[in-house]
């Protein structure tokens, strides 16, 4: 089994590299500009301005937390294998499922770190326009996180066979969809054809349902949200994690480092 | 400085001035002008927008609203209702939670008949989504009476508002005034004393009261109209003055009824515009107010919309 | 020798390296074969493109061997745990440069499971050993190329290996830096680990090296201890000598069977070391100075040409 002294040792220090990233903070910056940006589009309505304020704040949040989660997550593998660092690294009593899980949970850690940032922003622009804080937006938060962590692993498992750029465009086509599969299954089965809605309800089950990670609207309106909301995402997005963190451990202990 | 350096500042300079100049130029020269400025908001259909949001329904809702808002804040232009249905079609259609843009959509989805169905179609989305909210039932209820005569429908739709959070005191009256056209005064009646029996805001209750003196002066009022035409079939004329019913040769009634239960100074008054037989207390029949130029456009808009319903 | 008890067995190895796009693989490694003894320093000598960093990486699992077997203290390469007994410095090393020397050493420990107790006083010595005391605080970014090299060495070693593979320690270093670098494989040697070397620099080899295989285009061409290499043949020596007179040369090539090369009065001559003496006497006695006598010993150099030549003409 995995040895957590071993996959401690690699996560920490790729927080500690991922953290040097200026990119990251460039996307940070970007996602705190946005939040600031929706103080001055919110006060273009004359209602409900502390809601846009929270709906702007929050999809700057997705946003720049999926690019984050996609850049670091494709730059994985790839700059450890460039640099050759791997080497050594695996030529230690390491196996590679302990170095790939490593990378991932120290770039699960990183992007949290970045999300809490972020909420810590939410917060401020929040008190700032007196718009209400709730237990929705903890809720809708926790699950954002969880979102992040699914980007990673996609981004692990195609960056443990493709290129970073390929993966990320991969990477960022996952997310799309993933957001998609729902309202596909449903167009799929309003079509004739039994054929196309098939595939609408498989693609729906394939790929992940990231739409059940997103309750943005639920925490600016105050909703109502059931533990259900909260937990039932987050074990499906684990669930959904580990099987892609496997399949990127099959690949890349087969795979040649040259 | 060394030879020749001189000479680069200048072409350097010349480029950057030669540079800039077309920068701005062509920069001025761009139709920057606001698509809705120029008439062509386009607005993709809610159906397709909401299947590629992304999860970022909220905020892209959010961005249609302050369109609409840009559509409508321009006094210069009158504003078309037809985009500003299809605009609020695609705020609540990717958050249906919001609670504004449906009363937005109601105040401007006003100039047609085909606008206020749509205006009431959103208005029921409202309805639906946020069933707590007595303002959209408020919006839905008055668009039917107003503009469509329904007034059994508005009464249905405003009395699910009546106890809702904030719903002001005078609904229930007005329920009542409108449900007494399809089913009576009595109904209405015991409508409204049921609930004053139930209400425990003594300031709720006192409204219920006066309009039930309402209610018991519309009674009366109908005993009067009752009178008067006996009083026509009798004399063969109608009455000049209210009081001819219970005064001269052979009158129909006795004595009149006091014109309201508690205030004997009021007296009876035939409406010069109507002819009506109304209480000087309230001026006008017990029947939800309307000003002719409103029924008369009422009457024309459901004129036409038979017309067309009759032609197709 | 008893191939049961080799440290390092390779038997026929092959490796086919597939380009990325194109069907056609490219074989790198034609069934190489060789074993490594305890406690040797193991020299795998071969021209640049030769295939020695290949198989090195195929004994680290870095890559899989598309034929062929290789074990290493008898377990499968394949595999992870013996890893804990096996040290590796790759070509041109790169470590995490944000990083100080005590950090890298640290983190590699934590990798090789050096006890958390045990771990802090380890890389103390191994930077001490290795010479890296001084600028342990440092982070690696401002290291040398040389001190890098000797990171990489520590790294190689924190948990005690028994066995240590290097792949070029020594290129693009100066001399300082190389002559470092042998000590502390000599070093290596005297506390009885079996050191692996891959190299292209044959004066290190044979200052090194008990045994060489050498390894021309995949294919293992000489194999076998070093001295048996360099004793083939009569042992010579090379003369400096200045101020010669002018008929000298001539008087040497023929008494003694000299190989000549004069610049003036300066003649650097070979012969076999039987004659050293009589040539030493001539030269003073007709008022010459001798520069330098050195010894010459069949180099590793000719046999390596030898083996390179072989191979192209077949
Ligand atoms: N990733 C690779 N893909 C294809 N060919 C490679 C790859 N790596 C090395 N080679 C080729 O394999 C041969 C051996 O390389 P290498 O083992 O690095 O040689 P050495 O270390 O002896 O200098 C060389 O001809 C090299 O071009
Ligand atoms: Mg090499």
């Amino acid at each position: 089994m995995l040895s957590a002294i071993r996959v401690a040792a690699i996560a920490s220090n790729t927080v500690r590299e991922a953290v040097r990233s200026r990119v990251l903070y460039v996307l940070l910056f970007f996602a705190v500009t946005l939040m600031l940006f929706g103080i001055v589009l919110s006060s273009l309505s004359y209602v409900e301005s502390e809601r846009i304020l929270q709906d702007v704040a929050m999809a700057a949040m997705r946003v720049f937390g999926v690019a984050i989660a996609i850049f670091v997550g494709v730059n994985l593998i790839h700059k450890e294998v460039d640099r050759r660092t791997v080497y050594t690294i695996l030529s230690k009593p390491l196996t590679r499922a302990e170095f790939l899980f490593g990378k991932f949970a120290g770039l699960v850690l990183t992007i949290w770190l970045q999300l809490a940032i972020m909420v810590a922003c939410f917060m401020g622009v929040s008190a700032l326009t007196g718009a209400e804080v709730g237990a929705g937006h903890a809720a809708a938060f926790v699950l954002l996180g969880g979102e992040l962590a699914l980007i990673v692993a996609v981004a692990t498992l195609f960056s443990s066979f493709s290129t970073p750029l390929l993966s990320s465009f991969f990477t960022a086509g996952v997310w799309l969809a993933g957001h998609l599969t729902r309202d596909l299954r449903d167009v799929g089965l309003r079509s004739n054809s039994e054929w196309v809605g098939e595939a609408g309800v498989w693609l729906h089950r394939m790929l992940p349902d990231l739409q059940s990670f997103n309750l943005t609207i639920e925490a600016v309106h105050g909703l109502p949200v059931t533990a259900a909301d909260v937990w039932l995402p987050l074990v499906y997005g684990a669930a959904y994690t580990t099987l892609l963190l496997l399949a990127a451990t099959l690949i890349f202990d087969r795979r040649d480092f040259r | 400085m060394k030879p020749g350096s001189a000479n680069r500042v200048v072409v350097r300079g010349a480029l950057l001035a030669l540079a800039l100049a077309i920068t701005i130029g062509a920069f001025g020269a761009l139709d920057a002008t606001p698509k809705i400025d120029r008439g062509e908001i386009f607005v993709p259909p809610a159906e397709q927008l909401r299947f590629a949001s992304f999860g970022f329904d909220a905020v892209l809702s959010d961005y249609y609203w302050l369109m609409a808002l840009q559509l409508v804040g321009d006094a210069s232009k009158p504003v078309e209702g037809g985009s500003v249905a299809k605009l609020i079609d695609v705020v609540t259609a990717l958050d249906p939670w919001v609670g504004h843009p449906y009363r937005f959509a109601a105040v401007w989805l006003t100039d047609s008949l085909e606008n206020v169905h749509a205006a009431n179609r959103l208005l029921a989305r409202g309805v639906a989504y946020s069933p707590l909210d007595w303002r959209n039932r408020h919006y839905l209820g008055f668009n039917h009476f107003f503009y469509m005569g329904e007034n059994a429908k508005a009464a249905g739709i405003l009395e699910g508002a009546l106890h809702l959070p904030g719903a002001p005191r005078y609904l229930a009256p007005l329920v009542a005034k409108l449900r007494t056209e399809r089913e009576g005064l009595e109904t209405a009646r015991g409508f409204l004393a049921s609930l004053v029996e139930t209400s425990a805001d003594p300031r709720t209750r006192a409204e219920y009261l006066k309009a039930l003196d309402e209610i018991d002066t519309e009674r009366r009022a109908r005993l009067l109209d009752q009178a008067r035409s006996i009083y026509k079939k009798r004399h063969g004329r109608d009455i000049e003055r209210v009081e001819d019913l219970s005064t001269g040769q052979r009158p129909v009634l006795r004595k009149l009824p006091p014109a309201h239960p508690h205030f004997s100074s009021f007296a009876w008054e035939i409406d010069p515009e109507t002819g009506d037989i109304v209480s000087g207390f309230y001026g006008a029949r017990y029947r939800p107010y309307e000003h002719i130029r409103d029924k008369e456009r009422r009457q024309r808009w459901l004129g036409d919309a038979a017309h067309v319903s009759r032609e197709s | 020798m008893d191939a049961a008890d080799a440290i390092v067995r390779v038997e026929n190895v092959v490796k086919d390296f597939r380009p990325s796009f194109g069907l056609r693989s490219r074989r790198v490694l034609h069934g190489i074969s060789f074993d490594v003894q305890d406690g040797e320093i193991f020299g795998f000598v071969g021209p640049n493109g030769a295939g020695k960093t290949t198989t090195l990486k195929v004994l680290m699992g870095l890559i899989r061997a598309s034929q062929g077997h290789a074990t290493i203290l008898g377990c499968d390469v394949r595999e992870t745990a013996f890893r804990q007994h096996v040290g590796f410095l790759p070509e041109n090393p790169y470590f995490y440069d944000y990083l100080t020397g005590r950090e890298i050493l640290s983190f590699y420990a934590k990798l090789s499971g050096v006890a958390s107790r045990a771990r802090e006083g380890r890389v103390s010595e191994l930077l001490d050993w290795v010479g890296l005391s001084a600028a342990a605080d440092a982070r690696l970014r401002t290291y040398s190329k040389g001190m890098l090299q000797r990171v990489g060495i520590a790294q190689a070693l924190v948990h005690e290996p028994k066995v240590v593979f290097l792949d070029e320690p020594m290129s693009g270093l100066d001399p300082i830096g190389r002559k470092e670098i042998r000590d502390l494989i000599l070093r290596l040697r005297d506390e009885g680990k079996t050191v692996f070397m891959c190299t292209h620099i044959l004066p290190d080899v044979e200052m090194l090296c008990d045994r060489v295989a050498i390894i021309v285009e995949g294919r293992v061409r000489h194999a076998g201890a070093t001295d048996a290499f360099l004793g083939e043949g009569e042992p010579e020596a090379d003369l400096v000598l200045a101020a010669v007179p002018a008929d000298l040369p001539a008087q040497l090539e023929e008494l003694y069977a000299a190989s000549l090369r004069g610049h003036g009065d300066r003649l650097e001559l070979r012969v076999r070391e039987k004659f050293v003496q009589d040539v030493l006497q001539a030269t003073l006695g007709a008022g010459g100075h001798v520069v330098s006598v050195t010894p010459h010993r069949t180099s590793l150099e000719s046999i390596f040409l030898h083996a390179v030549e072989e191979s192209s003409r077949c």
